[in-house]
């Protein structure tokens, strides 16, 4: 693993347009939401006071990322990515079989394997996987797969295979009994794991007791040990007894809690959304829980022995505790949170989507969704309001995503109540970037659990390759990174078994596809 | 109990009973308690403030058909005379109470979020169709109307306390700190809380005793960094005392740790207290009401009080002291709240508590507390009041987060401001 001082020579090789400005290149976004064609609604009224997420994937192999929005009482609306490159955004509302009701969120990966990304449906009420079928279309798989959909209030979920398996593991977080009306409080339900069963069916769904009532959770492999671990980030609104947890997923052994002894500190935080990302090219990711009030950014406070967080918000810039436009002070309510580089500097921002529960009168009415940009000294700085983003709707999931496939990230936010936005990036001056599909054969198809590694100026920089967390909203397709000024770069991938692929140089700028054991290959759409 | 000016006029289906109005009581209040756990405003004072406002509502509702009970009105302070029932109408006290209580518990919980105002809907709606099951409808509609009356006069008094209103969860944006070490300064890297929780709220009017500085208490002892002086002394024995901290002082420290918005708070911890104590002896309705409100305004008192010392003496805390001249690494067990240290507010609160809770229950009165049974800490054993309320007063030294002079004061502010409450008049007979 990288040593901090390594770290700093790759801030100083990757940020020299950075470094030599006060503040990071503020980018440009420009609101597309009604010439896009989007005018989708997250409605509902208590049961769907979370959730109200958006999953982007590529569902008819032209490398344009394609959307679902959760439509909570409503049904969910699909679009077709109907941009060109370099164009405006459009997209075409169109029927895909995932028109379901009783959406919160939802999550793509390919559970089968066969190279068409299917979606799992969080649902308050009986959760759906859907088999994709090609061209867009989909179809449900409860029954052939044998996947017990429940019936719960379910808000959060995450995949990873586990060592040598077949077929997915699944976690599902639930919330609250919602039929529990006078006293809710401490009716927290059961987390469910969906463990592999046979070669292609899921057995019985696992409880993870103690359950806190999630509303985000992420496998991610915390330690570099080869195995991620799943943190699950918890509303203290309702549980007894709880607080955020890290759960220790082995092949073939039960689930366990890490615990106090083993460094893992009590924290109870109306947890509402997980990001994870190398910030500060370590080898470890940091992670960002998103809550009510003052968010928290932990980084590793010691060696990876020990799951021992220390929370570096305040240190950092990114408490994102209140509004920053406009008079209102009240605190601010944060949900989907992402961190990606939005300038293309090289370093990692943050995307952190905000909006009142629903008329909570001592939390800001008008909530602007936050774009922290990091700093070449680590720190951050809110740019919502000069990017163009600073909405004030009632946020809750979202995503940022190249919709455009012009090397820039562009957001979509999903709103209660209110239609989701959607914005163009349209940065001038931004930096160089790559993006790069993963491929391999065998069942994990998209190597969920790999770290994708990038090296210019001799130095490294990683991201892994994760499904889940976030709220409610989730993503597959391209993996982008921003190369600051360097012209050229080169990429390994460490796939999810362990092995380290060859390092391989590419241009910047442009797509690439990587197949395990083949060299990387140039990717250009039509 | 039922007041029947003509007995032989009306005959209810079902007759309320003293223990329909006993169980209105109950869930009111132990709704309260997970609404003060549940909305963000609720630090300790603010909790406070609403276990005494709806105290005195549901005595009020009460008392006026009580045989025993007197008003307090003319005993709280700006509390003017309540609403009266009309001579020779049929009232039911479980209706008259149960109206006082769902106005007064809607309006302070105005503020809280969606599931709060669907468990306040179901409240109301499960209560209101049990006290009116069986009874003459203008009845009914009398009893609910005079309750809101009620209420609605309670309300009002308290619109005038200036503790009415509290913007950003009580934080302040503009706060000025005093300079010098012997001073507060901020102990979280939460960014709200770099400023110090509700600094004006000793200022708030009072309940029982005249204002927030009727109980004074002495200076702490003098700040000094030397090592052979009484304040490093006292550090030093927080110091020690965390280094090799007991599992049952642990279990102490963590049992009263009443943190808000993860428990419902040290005020709510002595009202879950008396609600069991009430239960398990089957009080009846003028001695569940009594008893509640009484404990409800000296809880109250007893911040207003704490908080008018703490920011005239606006003293460190002890992570902040300990850190500097002892371990930069000092972790205490509990975390530090947001404002100054010297008196304890929990050693305050619970030494007015005791004093109340033992005139009413008697001195040696011994009980159970399973206040956080449903967080998995279990229920702990007490031989009196006092016991409780000095174990929860050392409770915060051994989390960390007072020295022992602001406990031990506390505790005697505590008991200072508890004889006000019990100096008021609630029986004809006494």
């Amino acid at each position: 693993m990288m040593r901090a001082t390594s770290a700093a020579i790759l801030l100083l090789a990757l940020t020299a347009q950075a470094m030599a400005q006060a503040s990071p290149v503020v980018p440009t976004f420009i609101e597309e939401t009604q010439a896009a064609g989007i005018n989708a609604v997250f409605d509902g009224d208590w049961e769907y006071m979370v959730g109200g997420g958006v999953a982007t994937f590529d569902c008819n192999d032209d490398g344009f990322a394609d959307m679902l929005i959760a439509g909570g009482s409503a049904k969910a609306t699909f679009y077709r990515n109907a941009s060109e490159r370099g164009g405006s955004l459009r997209f075409e509302k169109q029927d895909s079989g995932l028109e379901l009701d009783a959406v919160a969120g939802a999550y793509p990966l390919d559970v089968d394997g066969d190279g068409v990304t299917d979606l799992v449906l969080l649902r308050v009420g009986e959760n759906v996987v859907m088999r994709g079928l090609g061209s867009c279309r989909f179809e449900r798989a409860n029954e052939e797969w044998s996947f017990d959909g429940g019936d719960a209030w379910s808000t959060a979920f995450s995949a990873t295979w586990e060592r040598g398996a077949q077929w997915p593991t699944l976690a599902v977080g639930n919330y609250i009994d919602r039929r529990e009306e006078g006293f809710p409080w401490g009716s927290c339900t059961d987390n469910w794991l969906h463990r592999p069963e046979g070669g292609d069916q899921f057995a019985p769904p696992l409880a993870l007791k103690p359950s806190h009532c999630a509303l985000s959770i992420l496998f991610t492999d915390w330690n570099r040990s080869g195995t991620p671990a799943l943190r699950v980030s918890n509303d203290r609104e309702y549980y007894k007894g709880g607080q955020e947890q890290l759960w220790r997923i082995e092949l073939g052994q039960v689930p366990a809690r890490y615990t106090a002894e083993e460094g893992w500190k009590p924290l109870r935080i109306w947890g509402m959304g997980i990001a994870g990302y190398d910030l500060d090219f370590d080898g470890y990711p940091e992670y960002f829980l998103t809550s009510m009030a003052d968010n928290k950014l932990q980084k590793l406070s010691g060696d990876a022995s020990r799951p021992d967080y220390a929370d570096v918000a305040f240190a950092k810039g990114v408490t994102a505790h209140r509004p920053y436009v406009g008079d209102n002070l009240r605190p601010s309510t944060a949900w989907h949170v992402q961190f990606e580089d939005v300038n293309n500097d090289g370093l990692a921002d943050l995307f952190v989507v905000k909006g009142n529960v629903a008329k909570m009168p001592d939390f800001a009415e008008h909530d602007p969704n936050n774009l922290l940009l990091q700093r070449p000294d680590g720190t951050f700085e809110e740019a919502g309001d000069r990017a163009g983003v600073a909405s004030t709707a009632i946020g809750r999931g979202g995503a940022l995503a190249d919709f455009n496939l012009d090397g820039l990230l562009d957001m979509v936010v999903v709103n209660r109540w209110e239609s989701a936005q959607l914005w163009r990036n349209a940065s001038e001056d931004a930096g160089r970037w790559m993006q790069v599909r993963l491929v391999q054969d065998g069942p994990n198809r998209d190597a969920v659990g790999a770290w994708i590694e990038i090296r210019c100026a001799g130095e490294v920089m990683r991201r892994e390759v994760t499904v889940g967390g976030g709220h409610a909203s989730g993503q597959s397709g391209w993996h982008h990174f921003g190369l600051g000024e360097e012209a050229e770069a080169e990429i390994r991938v460490i796939w999810p078994d362990g092995e380290e692929g060859d390092w391989q140089r590419f241009d910047s700028d442009g797509f690439y596809m990587l197949e395990r054991g083949a060299a990387l290959a140039a990717w250009t759409p039509g | 109990m039922i007041v029947v000016a003509c007995a032989l006029a009306w005959q209810p289906a079902r007759a309320q009973t003293d223990g329909d109005a006993v169980e209105v009581v109950q869930t009111w209040y132990r709704l309260t308690l997970e609404l003060v756990r549940h909305t963000p405003t609720y630090s300790p004072p603010v909790a406070s403030r609403a276990f005494a406002y709806l105290g005195v509502t549901a005595y009020e509702a009460a008392a006026g058909g009580s045989d025993d009970l007197v008003s307090f009105a003319g005993q709280l302070n700006a509390l003017s005379p309540l609403p009266e029932r009309q001579e020779g109408q049929d009232y039911a006290d479980a209706a008259v109470v149960h109206a006082a209580m769902a106005k007064a518990v809607r309006e302070l919980f105005g503020n809280t979020g969606p599931t709060g105002q669907r468990a306040m809907d179901a409240i109301e709606r499960r209560l209101g169709e049990r006290v009116s099951e069986g009874l003459d409808a203008e009845v009914l509609a009398r009893s609910t109307a005079h309750g809101e009356t009620i209420a609605a006069h309670i309300l009002e008094w308290s619109q005038s306390d200036r503790g009415a209103v509290v913007e950003n969860m009580g934080f302040p944006h503009v706060h000025e700190l005093t300079a010098g070490g012997a001073h507060w300064t901020p102990t979280s890297l939460i960014a709200q809380q770099q400023k110090p929780l509700l600094p004006d709220w000793g200022n708030n009017r009072t309940f029982a005793m005249p204002n927030g500085a009727s109980c004074d208490l002495p200076p702490p002892p003098a700040y000094s960094e030397e090592e052979d002086s009484e304040f490093y002394r006292e550090a030093r024995e927080v110091y020690d005392t965390v280094k090799d901290l007991t599992p049952e002082q642990r279990a102490i420290a963590r049992f009263w740790s009443d943190d808000p918005m993860l428990s419902p708070t040290p005020p709510g911890h002595w009202i879950s207290i008396a609600m069991k104590v009430l239960e398990e002896e089957g009080a009846d309705l003028d001695r569940s009401v009594e008893a509640l409100s009484l404990l409800g305004v000296t809880l109250a008192d007893s911040f207003i009080g704490c908080w008018e010392a703490k920011y005239r003496f606006d003293l460190v805390r002890p992570i902040t002291y300990i850190r500097r001249l002892m371990d930069p690494k000092w972790e205490p067990p509990l975390n530090t709240p947001p404002f100054p240290e010297y008196p304890s507010g929990h050693s305050t609160q619970s030494g007015a508590a005791a004093v109340v809770l033992a005139k009413l229950f008697g001195e040696t009165f011994a009980f159970e507390d399973d206040t956080h049974v449903d967080d998995g800490l279990p229920a702990r054993s007490y031989a009196s009041f006092h016991a409780a309320a000095e174990e929860a007063a050392m409770s915060r030294l051994y989390g960390g987060i007072h020295f022992r002079a602001a406990i031990e004061r506390g505790l005697e502010q505590g008991h200072c401001i508890g004889d006000h409450a019990n100096a008021l008049r609630t029986r004809r007979q006494p």
